[in-house]
């Protein structure tokens, strides 16, 4: 098996089953959940957070799962995956000598660089879509139900929102030397930026405020992307891969 | 005899240069070269890695122009590297993959055929296949690079630091297989520190130093010279090997010519001064009419 191919099958497969886990206990522990939510607000101390309760009383199980598992599971686990899966797509190669040889073989860098890009981006989207497929069936297990469609909307904008990330550090390792010091950099700001989200007075100034429940909310309620938002995330990513092709056409060995 | 001129040249370099952060590696020069081996020749530093990387588009030159195999290096130099063969002077393979598998990987994007006789070339050089690289010697890892530049049906070879870290008993064969290659009418230029392997397989060296091409010389005119000591002074020029003999009578010369047998016997034999015109064609480098 190729390796490019191996590695994506052991990302995928990795990355699915932690944020598969992540939801099957989020969706097992619903019913509790709801039956004690009055005492659990009370419990909470930061305004955030109090108001991302009070969106899932106001919204219900539809609430419920697009905080456990888009804001929650897929913006934490999804971060961190796409930064440490396109971390070290280029600068990890230079890092460890092999860009030459990667690079000697008559194959294009264009054609390279995409199939790089192309490989991780799977890897960071599929297990999204994967496991938003898996949540009716295992609702089943709660005695409750929701329609596939709104599901499958939050994820096409939680992948477009991932993939920026994902894209942003994958020009930083096309222009990098060493995937560590960047992937420690793109997580530390992604944590920053989630810790400024459970912050009230700076919680607008956080990029997670793009893929927040009140987000997949407006989503589910409108039944309809975000067309502003998506397109600007996809530019974004596009403009980040159009920059890693231009920097890596270039790039010595 | 320089190898340009024993069949049309294979690698064409007009002009190529290249600085890094303002220092040159590569100032700009011109070279020919057809079949057969040359050797680039140079201490550390002297710009031989980045001549032969802009010569496969690794490292896109600052100015000039280069030709490998009949086609220009442009862009990435995809088209160029399809047509050609590298084998880069620092090692740096993924450990985790088996020999077998770094071959295929290596020659993703040539015929089929060139991973079988990569494998084969792998098991006449002893290399385990089936082991994974990370077990390799040093050694071991220089000859899975190479079996996998001397695998594809290519006109043109570059290798950088081919032998570097092999026995001599490797490396012997190493040439061998090297000068079978280029008895086919390959144009193989190799990058080496070894003077005494070069100077066993090369047909032309080029000379570099600081960036700059210091010299282009023939080995069959190094090879009369060294046959003939204080007899004669040799050169290469237009194709062929002069000599200025020390004393009028040519006989001491001759008989140390045809001592020496690792010269080609000689195709003409002229005697006297050097007409007007024939010292013209050796200076300007044009054929004496």
């Amino acid at each position: 098996m190729r390796p490019a191919l191996r590695t994506f099958l052991f990302r995928l497969a990795g990355f699915t089953i932690l944020l598969e886990a992540m939801l099957v206990g989020a969706i097992l522990y619903w019913p509790t959940f709801r039956e004690h939510f009055g005492r659990l607000r009370g419990l909470v101390p930061l305004p955030v957070v109090q108001n991302l309760l009070q969106a899932v009383e106001t919204g219900g199980l539809a609430a419920y799962l697009a905080g456990q598992h888009f804001f929650k599971g897929c913006n934490t686990l999804g971060t961190a995956a796409a930064v440490l899966f396109a971390a070290g797509a280029v600068a990890g190669e230079a890092h460890r000598g092999t860009l030459e040889i990667w690079l000697a073989r008559p194959l294009s860098r264009r054609r390279i660089l995409l199939e790089r890009w192309g490989f991780g981006a799977l890897a960071v989207v599929l297990p999204v879509f994967l496991t938003t497929l898996s949540i009716p069936w295992l609702l089943t297990y709660v005695d409750d139900r929701l329609p596939l469609r709104p599901l499958l909307l939050g994820a096409v904008h939680q992948s477009v929102f991932l993939l920026a990330f994902y894209s942003l550090t994958f020009l930083l390792s096309t222009l990098g030397r060493s995937a560590l010091p960047i992937a420690t950099a793109v997580l530390f700001l992604s944590i920053f930026e989630f810790a400024i989200y459970l912050v009230e007075r700076v919680t607008h100034y956080s990029i997670f405020r793009l893929a927040d429940i009140e987000r997949f909310m407006r989503i589910f309620r409108t039944g309809g992307l975000e067309t502003g938002l998506v397109t600007a995330l996809a530019l974004a990513s596009l403009f980040c891969l159009g920059a890693s092709l231009f920097a890596f056409e270039r790039r010595v060995p | 005899m320089p190898s340009s001129e024993r069949g049309e040249p294979r690698i064409v370099a007009r002009g190529l240069a290249r600085s890094f952060r303002g220092r040159p590696a590569v100032l700009p020069f011109d070279l020919d070269l057809g079949p057969g081996i040359t050797g680039l020749l140079g201490p550390n530093g002297s710009g031989k890695s980045t001549f032969l990387r802009m010569l496969v588009g690794l490292v896109r030159p600052d100015a000039g122009q280069a030709e490998v195999a009949g086609v220009p290096v442009t862009g990435d130099g995809t088209r160029a590297r399809r047509r050609s063969t590298y084998a880069p002077g620092e090692i740096a393979l993924y450990g985790e993959m088996r020999g077998r598998d770094h071959l295929d990987w290596l020659l993703r994007g040539r015929e089929r055929e060139a991973r079988e006789r990569a494998r084969t070339l792998g098991g006449e050089l002893g290399l385990p296949l089936e082991r994974r690289v990370r077990g390799y010697s040093h050694g071991m890892k220089r000859q899975l690079l190479f079996a996998a530049a001397m695998a594809p049906r290519v006109a043109v070879r570059i290798l950088d630091e081919a032998s570097e870290g092999l026995d001599p008993s490797r490396r012997s064969l190493l040439l061998e297989l090297l000068r079978e290659d280029a008895a086919r009418g390959t144009a193989i230029l190799l990058s080496s520190h070894h003077l005494a392997e070069v100077d066993r397989a090369c047909d032309t060296f080029v000379f570099l130093d600081a960036g700059r091409k210091i010299g282009v010389e023939g080995a069959a005119a190094r090879r009369a010279a060294r046959a003939l000591g204080p007899l004669a002074q040799a050169r290469a020029s237009a194709g062929h090997v002069v000599l200025e003999l020390a004393e009028p009578d040519p006989r001491p010369a001759l008989a140390a010519l045809a001592r020496a047998d690792d010269l080609p016997a000689p195709r003409t034999l002229a005697y006297g001064e050097p007409s007007l015109q024939e010292l013209y064609g050796d200076l300007y480098g044009v054929e004496p009419c």
